[in-house]
């Protein structure tokens, strides 16, 4: 999900200047490669043979994760290359600042194509405008020595950026998505999060009847609802072959049993009336003020959610996330994970070279730890939380990965956008009680059949 | 000399005819370097880009390279049935059927008012009435947004201070999402029309009046038999502009409801800008483009035929 991160910047104002100080902080004078706070082995300065004098103009999005995680891997990169020059700027609007550059054949060197105003990936790709990223994946690793830059990656973050056998992007973020709750919250009720479906059901009702609303979701954004809760329920009804056969395009996939066990649990909700009243008139960081002041219990969002509302978020309120419980316990512990925020380096770029040298900078493990210290997200890069004392949201976000043994991930999502927004259209009609769940499916399976007779839309499959 | 202009002059001489001449060579002189910047700024910034706009919707092209593909009218056929342009076009219709109408009523009302009301703190109106034509839509429509806030909205207040228990998500609810940004946008320009009407009923001879009023005319036939013809011209350009407005509807909707919940206040501007900036399909996304420049092209055309009337000279 994309929308989110697209939004106000929490961090702009504080952040910015929280990430200039701390800069200077692990930046101690002194290295061999000017002021960089690791040693970096002879082999690994400049694998990639940037010229001096060759500066790089980046151009990053700048939402949820706010932009001192890109200054920092900017500084990181000016100290390891003090004769090259190198630009931060931080837009919102991606698609609409970015185009003409694209259009003129001068695009920037290195771009985060994310948010909700993103140039849709597969255009790029497409038209032939990402460079191949292969030799920096072959590169040495900055500052894991011994290693090259694809094997610091954990594996299969990057599949999503494949395509006939080509690296075309990277992400650099990795999301953990689920149900989040205030720990203080339930430690002072004595609530337990429940293992079952069932028995989160009852806990609503105890949640009810104490006069809270139970849940709430990002209203005019209900996509949220769509990975946070439903697909979830889909994995656990009918395990990754469900997910596959909705990615895939499978016949009548949205009518399969599993979906329709998912929306009937989903819509208990509704039945129930355990939806905060006027939740869909919200946009996402609205709602999720609501959740943080306590009008409600429970939201569906990824680990993001703590950067983008930190400054609304009261004192002790120990966010922590929970993945969403199935049918039975069994499958308590699946979690939906996927790695995110890609980072482009165009093949037009008058710098490859140096677009490909900041990503080697932007995902090393330094640059991990500082991402995981001062944003609470995860890098998809080893080691990139070794040493940093980690908050309550980060710590159940990796503990809930690990008892699932790695996430899964529901691709179609980004593959057929027409799709998404009909998922997304029919979820919020769901969760307001105008159309059943029979109703979604038959909406939802119009919709994919379209996008599956529509011969302009370029297909996938995930195996 | 005499030189007189025009006509078959038989009194003009040689000397005179060479004067003429050269008066027109001269002439042409002068209106050219006049003319030629604005003609030159019209063909470069309104006939280039249109042209441009046109040939854009006869490609298929992703916007990110400056080779479009030609493809033909099938942008254009596959926009016929496309259930996403009708269901766009719909709102936009909705609110031209709508918007024009509603506002005109309440600012010939309200400028009727204050004209003839004997009004106290009328240039306080008049202001109060204008000023949210100052402000820029985007700010209208966040403004909007928090009053029509489900659990802090002032609107949500007032009902729950009435005794409703549910609160209402006005831009959350297909049913009612369409016309609460609609009413944003008569809002914002009822007050724009009351000073443009109020500037029209001043100019009214104060005569007329008092005459009706003698041969012992309500304020009713005042309004009826001299206000309303009289100001016909105005009202004529009130409408064009209304129209047009209505066609297009982005930056509030934009700002409000991205033309959700579930499409219910999609229109074809916030169309366009999906499917070329989300979707990437500019070519398609032009062609709808051009659909709604005929339509809103049509539309100028049609309300001003509709309303011709002859102009009462007074």
């Amino acid at each position: 999900m994309k929308q989110q991160l697209s939004r106000r910047d929490f961090l702009k104002s504080s952040g910015a200047l929280a990430a200039g100080v701390m800069a200077s902080q692990i930046m101690p004078l002194a290295t061999a490669q000017g002021d960089l706070p690791f040693e970096v082995v002879p082999e690994a300065v400049n694998p990639l043979g940037l010229e001096a004098g060759a500066n790089v103009e980046g151009v990053f999005f700048e939402g949820g994760f706010g932009r001192s995680y890109i200054d920092n891997a900017a500084d990181i990169f000016r100290a390891l290359h003090p004769d090259n020059e190198m630009t931060v700027e931080g837009i919102q609007q991606v698609s609409e600042i970015l185009r003409p550059r694209f259009i003129g054949g001068n695009p920037p060197d290195v771009i985060d194509n994310s948010g909700a105003f993103s140039i849709p990936m597969d255009s790029l790709v497409a038209d032939e405008q990402l460079a191949d990223l292969a030799p920096l994946m072959a590169a040495p690793a900055l500052d894991t020595p011994g290693m090259t830059f694809g094997e610091t990656l954990f594996p299969g973050s990057q599949a999503d950026g494949v395509f006939d056998g080509r690296q075309l992007y990277l992400n650099i973020a990795y999301t953990v998505s689920g149900i989040w709750h205030s720990q203080s919250l339930f430690d002072e009720k004595g609530w337990e999060y429940p293992r079952t479906w069932d028995g989160l059901m009852g806990l609503c009702e105890t949640i009810k009847s104490a006069g809270i609303a139970p849940w709430t979701y990002q209203g005019k954004f209900p996509g949220y609802m769509v990975f946070g809760c439903l697909m979830p329920l889909v994995y656990k009804n009918g395990g990754i072959q469900a997910i596959k056969d909705i990615d895939n395009l499978v016949d009548d996939a949205w009518k399969s049993d599993a979906v329709m066990q998912a929306l009937n649990m989903m819509h208990q909700l509704v039945e129930n009336d355990y939806i905060l009243p006027g939740t869909e008139g919200l946009t996402h960081t609205e709602s999720q003020a609501e959740w943080l002041q306590g009008n409600a219990v429970f939201i569906p969002c990824g680990t993001w959610l703590e950067n983008e509302m930190r400054e609304l978020t009261p004192e002790g309120f120990d966010m922590v996330v929970k993945p969403v419980p199935g049918p039975d316990e069994s499958s308590y512990h699946s979690v939906g994970a996927w790695p995110g925020e890609p980072y482009i380096v165009p093949v037009n770029a008058a710098n490859v070279t140096g677009g490909m040298e900041f990503m080697r900078c932007m995902l090393s493990k330094a640059n991990a730890q500082f991402f995981a210290k001062e944003i609470s997200a995860i890098m998809p890069v080893f080691g990139g939380s070794e040493g940093v004392e980690l908050s309550s949201a980060l710590q159940s976000a990796l503990e809930a990965v690990e008892a699932a043994n790695g996430g899964f991930d529901y691709l179609s999502r980004g593959w057929y956008s027409d799709l998404w927004t009909a998922v997304a259209n029919a979820t919020g009609e769901l969760l307001t009680g105008r159309i059943s769940p029979d109703q979604f499916a038959e909406t939802v399976q119009a919709a994919a059949d379209e996008v599956k007779a529509d011969g302009d839309i370029p297909k996938y499959t995930r195996a | 000399m005499l030189v007189v202009f025009g006509g078959d002059e038989p009194t003009m001489t040689n000397n005179a005819i060479a004067a003429w001449l050269q008066f027109k060579k001269k002439k042409y002189h002068i209106i050219l370097p006049f003319t030629l910047p604005s003609l030159l700024l019209f063909l470069v910034f309104l006939v280039y880009p249109y042209g441009q706009a046109m040939y854009i919707s006869l490609t298929k092209w992703r916007g990110l390279t400056p080779k479009p593909t030609f493809v033909g009218l099938a942008n254009f056929e596959k926009l016929l049935g496309d259930a996403l342009f009708w269901n766009a076009l719909k709102h936009n219709l909705i609110y031209l059927v709508s918007i024009p109408a509603i506002t005109i009523v309440i600012s010939l009302y309200l400028a009727f008012l204050l004209t003839h009301g004997k009004a106290r703190f009328r240039k306080f109106y008049r202001i109060a009435f204008f000023f949210p034509q100052v402000m820029s839509l985007v700010a209208i429509g966040v403004l909007w947004s928090f009053i029509y806030h489900p659990t802090i909205g002032v609107l949500s207040s007032i009902a729950s201070m009435l005794g409703a228990t549910d609160s209402i998500a006005w831009l959350g609810n297909p049913d009612l999402a369409l016309g609460a940004v609609g009413t944003v946008v008569i809002w914002q320009a009822v007050g724009f029309y009351v000073v443009l009407f109020m500037a029209g009923m001043d100019s009214i001879p104060e005569s007329y009046y008092e005459a009706a009023t003698i041969d012992g005319a309500t304020r009713w036939d005042l309004f009826w038999k001299i206000t309303l013809p009289l100001l016909w011209d105005t009202i004529r350009t009130a409408l064009v502009f209304l129209a047009i407005g209505a066609t297009n509807m982005f930056a509030i909707t934009q700002t409000m409801t991205q033309g959700g919940p579930n499409r219910s206040t999609d229109v074809l501007s916030t169309y366009v800008y999906e499917r070329a900036f989300l979707s990437g399909k500019f070519g398609y996304a032009t062609a709808v483009a051009v659909a709604m420049f005929l339509l809103a092209f049509a539309l100028s055309i049609l309300t001003m035929r509709a309303t011709r009337r002859e102009s009462l000279e007074y």
